[in-house]
């Protein structure tokens, strides 16, 4: 692995000499990773390769869905359904216990969302997700027939109430919202927008409501890549994707370190039993890393 | 006669694109602004059509009401359908995504025939896919979903075209500034559908002052005649438009009412009048000018 240590204590959280191994790879889009505590599996997708794959350690990969809808982000619910962002389909849907499939919400104010990119889920249920607009026009991710129109007046992230009754836009001051996580404390959101490498934090009300959104780093650098897929350790350090890899952000929004990449890295996930490993996306690889302190268990 | 241009809508931000009339408006496009116009001449009115057009450029409209955009920013081309709804049509080129779809014509049997040059503003989101080795007119076809072919093998950056009366004749404005020379060429339109090899009408040069900036958009006349805007105050006559016989004699020039003249098609009632767009975001119309337009495929 090759890192740039920036700040002292990074070696607490990740070795800089630690093992990257590529355990998936032939993707032409990877995303969406997520660890299935359950079965001890790594779900993710293939975007432009249409596909939802999954890997089991000492098993291998197998695809799960072809074609999606060009999924993208992905989670788990509180009931352990895998929920899905549609990036082409325009829509968030979800594996029922059967294996079947329901689409949770596809509009809200009557209008349909852009392209739903990332989703995360809070302890009470509700979903949030971010509807930026890159999946109605960035080549090889729609659908033949697809409606292309954007109708939402903005990119924003949207809550989803546990059982899909209620769409509520809940930020729309975002340019391009991508990535989001809550602290270990879900008391913050944070969202980062991919347009202008910003990461941005809100309060999270009881209600579960945003207060202000409100600039929390730029991240910095001119190598490949941007803020994308993003997510929060146990102790609340930010690791979101970012120019030449992934940044790893102290709670008061200090450059700890950042992991280097060559390519444009999309998406990032904790797994294994004890929520220590690092499992990346980038466009055609599924990597994996351990590091030293748990991320946030997802369900 | 002299021709007097009026300014009936913009500026816009950025240049004025495409022009497309329905019997009843003229729609346009705002590229930068990301919008689809429509004027409506009766009166005197713009109303935004299409918002989030993804830097649609050309416009051109089919049999049965088929309406087409070249959006440079998803590196397609998109059909607007009357209920609101945008679709993208053919995507690649023998397993390739192709350029950037500049201008396009639509033949009476429904195919799509654009420009695909290269464009200095990239594609939205990840610039994942290289560009075609070559800068073609490609013809999109529709049976049971659209496949694409590629008709020009000579060409260096098509930036304008459109067909004679008859459809015969494929007219093809060649080349940015970049390239060595721009040209105007008459492509034979062959009974088996392929173009043949082309006649030259017209070609621009540079001096020491910089390369002519050629010819941006085409309509036709009545009579078969090439109504083309072209040209930069930086060299060559300036901006101008021209009108060229199908052998490609100049037949008149009139300059133009602003710098970089993008986009020219005859509308209003009976044809009678010439709309063009330009770099300055405005729409312009000339009427009375002694020429109408041909009736376009609808």
């Amino acid at each position: 692995m090759d890192m740039d240590r920036l700040a002292p204590g990074i070696e607490r959280l990740i070795d800089p000499h630690g093992k990257l191994d590529i355990v998936a790879h032939g993707m032409e889009f990877g995303e969406g990773p997520v660890w299935d505590r359950r079965t001890g599996t790594l779900y993710w997708v293939d975007i432009i390769g249409n596909t939802i794959w999954r890997w089991k350690p000492g098993v291998g990969k197998e695809a799960v869905m072809h074609p999606t809808g060009f999924a993208n982000g992905m989670t788990f619910d509180r009931e352990g359904r895998l929920l899905v962002c549609g990036w082409s389909s325009r829509n968030v849907w979800r594996f029922e216990q059967d294996g079947g499939i329901k689409i949770l919400a596809e509009r809200c104010g009557g209008k349909k969302f852009n392209s739903p990119n990332d989703i995360v889920v809070r302890s009470d249920g509700f979903i949030y997700f971010t509807d930026s607009a890159g999946g109605l026009v960035n080549i090889g991710m729609v659908a033949p027939g697809t409606d292309i129109q954007r109708q939402a007046e903005v990119q924003g992230v949207y809550r989803l109430s546990p059982d899909a009754a209620e769409v509520t836009l809940v930020t729309g001051a975002i340019g391009y919202p991508n990535g989001l996580a809550f602290s270990p404390d879900e008391k913050l959101l944070y969202v980062n927008d991919t347009r202008v490498n910003k990461l941005y934090v809100h309060d999270v009300r009881p209600d579960g409501s945003l207060g202000e959104t409100r600039e929390w780093c730029q991240l910095q650098g001119s190598e490949p890549g941007g803020a994308d897929g993003m997510k929060v350790d146990s102790e609340g350090n930010v690791w979101t994707t970012g120019p030449g890899g992934i940044h790893i952000l102290s709670p008061d929004a200090k450059l700890l370190g950042r992991i280097r990449f060559p390519a444009h890295v999309s998406n990032l996930c904790w797994g294994d039993a004890d929520w220590k490993t690092l499992f990346i996306t980038d466009h055609h690889n599924l990597y994996r890393t351990r590091v030293n302190i748990p991320g946030v268990a997802v369900w | 006669m002299a021709w007097k241009f009026e300014k009936v809508a913009g500026p816009y931000k950025g240049a004025t694109g495409g022009l497309a009339w329905d019997g009843k408006s003229m729609y346009f496009t705002a590229v930068d602004e990301d919008l689809l116009l429509r004027f409506d001449p009766k009166s005197g009115s713009t109303q935004t059509w299409r918002r989030w057009t993804y830097r649609t450029n050309g416009l051109a409209m089919g049999p049965g009401g088929a309406f087409y955009g070249g959006q440079e920013g998803g590196r397609r081309v998109v059909q607007f359908l009357p209920d609101g709804i945008t679709t993208p049509t053919a995507l690649q080129l023998d397993g390739r995504f192709h350029n950037f779809p500049c201008d396009l014509a639509v033949d009476t049997r429904g195919r799509v025939w654009f420009s695909d040059p290269y464009n200095p503003v990239p594609a939205f989101g990840p610039q994942m896919y290289p560009l075609l080795p070559h800068q073609s007119v490609l013809r999109m076809t529709n049976n049971r979903g659209w496949s694409l072919e590629r008709m020009t093998f000579d060409t260096h950056g098509p930036r304008a075209l459109a067909f004679s009366p008859d459809e015969a004749t494929l007219y093809v404005a060649d080349g940015d500034t970049s390239a060595a020379m721009r040209e105007l060429r008459a492509y034979p339109v062959m009974t088996d559908g392929t173009l043949g090899p082309y006649r030259l009408l017209q070609s621009f040069g540079a001096d020491h002052r910089g390369a002519q900036r050629g010819i941006e958009g085409i309509c036709i006349d009545s009579e078969g005649n090439l109504i083309a805007c072209a040209g930069w105050r930086k060299s060559g006559p300036g901006p101008l438009i021209y009108v060229f016989s199908p052998s490609g004699a100049v037949l008149e020039t009139h300059p133009a009412p602003c710098e970089l003249p993008m986009r020219i098609a005859f509308g209003d009632a009976e044809l009678s009048s010439l709309y063009l767009t330009a770099g300055d975001g405005c729409l312009y119309r000339a009427s009375d000018i002694g020429r109408r337009g041909v009736r376009s495929v609808r």
